[in-house]
């Protein structure tokens, strides 16, 4: 159907776009006719009702030839013929009403003076349909460009779903096979100690997939996660890695996206602790600031040891998700000293 | 044949999982276990074992920079949870690269290896470790330096000047001086070409130590240091230093 017939509102506007066009019928029927102004409008504005309408179905010859793969030659014939066409039977039409009125007193020898005006009409009729055509050309390219704008966007969508989900599926295999040593080592001499580490690392994954399919979690559940990590790492770094924490218990369970956290704790470790020779205390912090969340996490780092080890990408990853699930109301914030590494997270926290 | 090892892991428990299969074997004796580079490089001079049993990821010194400092005086088996190092310790002439967590069975045939190795005592040049030791295309970021059983890192922003005498060269940095045994063409490559630039058959200069040049004779000039020190640069010198200053 043609989108002007979508709505009552466009039906109106675009007959409103005619009634000019009907005020110029009159006029030219009224002076070159030798019409009275209300005989030439009598005739002019059913007629330019009429092919308002005509015009519009021209939208379907638009649509069966599209202008970019249509040859010009056969663009111009076919609409030419058409416009020829439709003038000729909208002037049929014109005629019949011009002899019904003639048949009345009032209107004597309008018939007459109409035929006089034939070919003055028949051009436009065919100028008004070509130019309809026209219209309807830039309407179908207009809703093409917005068609695909939409595509482009629904794309994007998608796109920063199946990054996220991948993001979310990250847990690094080296943490795994490092954590399978460290139980191996464990399972002759102290096999009661191997089993919590079985169980912590069970812990761990089992956290980290179900996570992945939620939208948000509480604050706690994240910090457990984190928890989890740590003590597994413990194991691996033993007296190297210390952890304090600062929680306050009120912003235990505001809603934060999940594994936001954990890639900074694990940043904190891998970049921060695990690089120095006597090792060093992660300190991450929890509180409520207003409508706010505030995390934020402390570590001590080599300064020579940050040749190697690119901590960009965990950053930049959380940055990314902040920025695409809270438009720019939440906010990470690095800061490193010499020998200090912190980063502060903000996240807007509804009443929970 | 007694084999000496030592275990070289920052983390004690991949040192346990060792020992432990270690202990299988009335033919192996662990000498040392040791937590960083540092350790291991005090270990080897110290003790003189055979083999090392060398994690990579370390602290401050990685095991391709123990490598570097010790691995003409000792054969390696890498063990570590990266697969990523594979070419490269292949590179080094390890013995053999083992994989976290592995099996006895695994580290069996690894000291088999090793035993061939040291039957046959095939001995490695120093340099060709030095060179390769660093991944391909990368430029030294830091110099080491062993000293007896102490090791110096020296990061090439501090270092002033290097400096070539006669088997050795010698470092120059914040007043002090290093002397490794290396020749300074090796220096030369290893280094950043934008940042040192050889001024002279016996000299390489950091640039940012450049006060000014001065003209001492015809076609010859001097480099005058901010601290004051004189270098010679000979002409071609003066050329590839004008090529990096421009």
């Amino acid at each position: 159907m043609h989108p002007i017939l979508t709505g009552r509102g466009r039906i109106l506007v675009y007959l409103a776009v005619w009634a000019p066009i009907a005020a110029l019928l009159t006029i030219v029927l009224a002076r070159g006719g030798a019409m009275a102004w209300w005989e030439a409008a009598v005739i002019a504005f059913p007629m330019c009702l009429l092919y308002a309408f005509v015009c519009m179905a021209s939208w379907y010859l638009c649509r069966a030839i599209p202008l970019r793969e249509t040859e010009i030659l056969r663009l111009a014939g076919t609409h030419a013929t058409a416009a020829v066409l439709c003038s000729g039977i909208w002037l049929v039409i014109g005629q019949a009403l011009a002899l019904l009125l003639d048949a009345t007193s009032d209107f004597e020898g309008i018939d007459e003076r109409y035929l006089s005006q034939l070919p003055i009409l028949f051009l436009s009729g065919i100028l008004l349909f070509l130019l309809a055509v026209s219209f309807n050309y830039l309407l179908i390219m207009l809703e093409a460009s917005r068609r695909s704008e939409t595509r482009a966007l629904e794309l994007q969508v998608q796109a920063r779903e199946a990054e996220l989900r991948a993001l979310r599926a990250q847990i690094d295999p080296h943490f795994l096979f490092n954590s399978l040593n460290s139980i191996s080592a464990r399972v002759m001499a102290d096999p009661a100690a191997a089993r919590r580490m079985c169980l912590l690392l069970a812990e761990f994954l089992r956290g980290c997939l179900k996570m992945g399919s939620e939208e948000s979690i509480p604050l706690i559940e994240e910090l457990k996660l984190a928890e989890h990590y740590l003590e597994i790492e413990k194991v691996r770094l033993g007296s190297r890695l210390t952890v304090q924490r600062e929680v306050d218990p009120e912003c235990e369970n505001c809603p934060v996206p999940p594994l936001i956290v954990q890639p900074l704790v694990e940043n904190a470790v891998l970049h921060g602790v695990a690089p120095l020779l006597d090792g060093g205390t992660i300190r991450i912090e929890a509180r409520r600031n207003g409508a706010f969340l505030n995390i934020v996490l402390e570590n001590p780092f080599e300064p020579e040891g940050a040749r190697k080890n690119g901590t960009g990408v965990g950053l930049k990853n959380v940055k990314m998700r902040l920025a695409n699930l809270f438009e720019g109301k939440a906010r990470l914030d690095v800061e490193q000293t010499e020998a200090r590494f912190r980063v502060e997270l903000q996240l807007p926290c509804g009443r929970s | 044949m007694m084999v000496k090892v030592a275990i070289v892991d920052d983390e004690e428990p991949a040192r346990k999982v060792l020992r432990e299969y270690l202990s299988a074997y009335d033919d192996v004796e662990i000498v040392s276990e040791c937590a960083n580079g540092f350790e291991a490089v005090k270990a080897v001079t110290d003790l003189k074992p055979d083999l090392l049993l060398l994690d990579i990821q370390m602290p401050r010194l990685d095991g391709f920079e123990v490598l570097e400092l010790i691995g003409h005086e000792v054969d390696v088996i890498f063990v570590t949870a990266y697969d990523k190092y594979a070419l490269r310790a292949f590179e080094v002439h390890a013995v053999d690269y083992l994989l976290k967590p592995f099996s006895s069975d695994r580290l069996r045939e690894a000291l088999d290896h090793a035993r061939k190795r040291l039957a046959t005592k095939e001995k490695l040049h120093v340099e060709d470790l030095a060179a390769s030791a660093r991944p391909a295309g990368a430029k030294l970021e830091r110099v080491l330096i062993r000293d007896g059983s102490n090791v110096h890192v020296i990061p090439v922003s501090k270092l002033d000047y290097v400096e070539a005498q006669d088997d050795y060269v010698c470092f120059r940095s914040e007043g002090k001086r290093y002397l490794k045994q290396q020749t300074l063409g090796d220096v030369e490559t290893a280094l950043d070409p934008s940042q040192f630039v050889r001024i002279h058959r016996s000299y390489i200069l950091n640039i940012d130590r450049l006060a000014r040049l001065e003209l001492y004779a015809k076609d010859s000039h001097a480099a005058i240091l901010r601290d004051g020190t004189r270098l010679p640069v000979s002409r071609s010198g003066y050329a590839r230093l004008n090529a990096v200053l421009q």
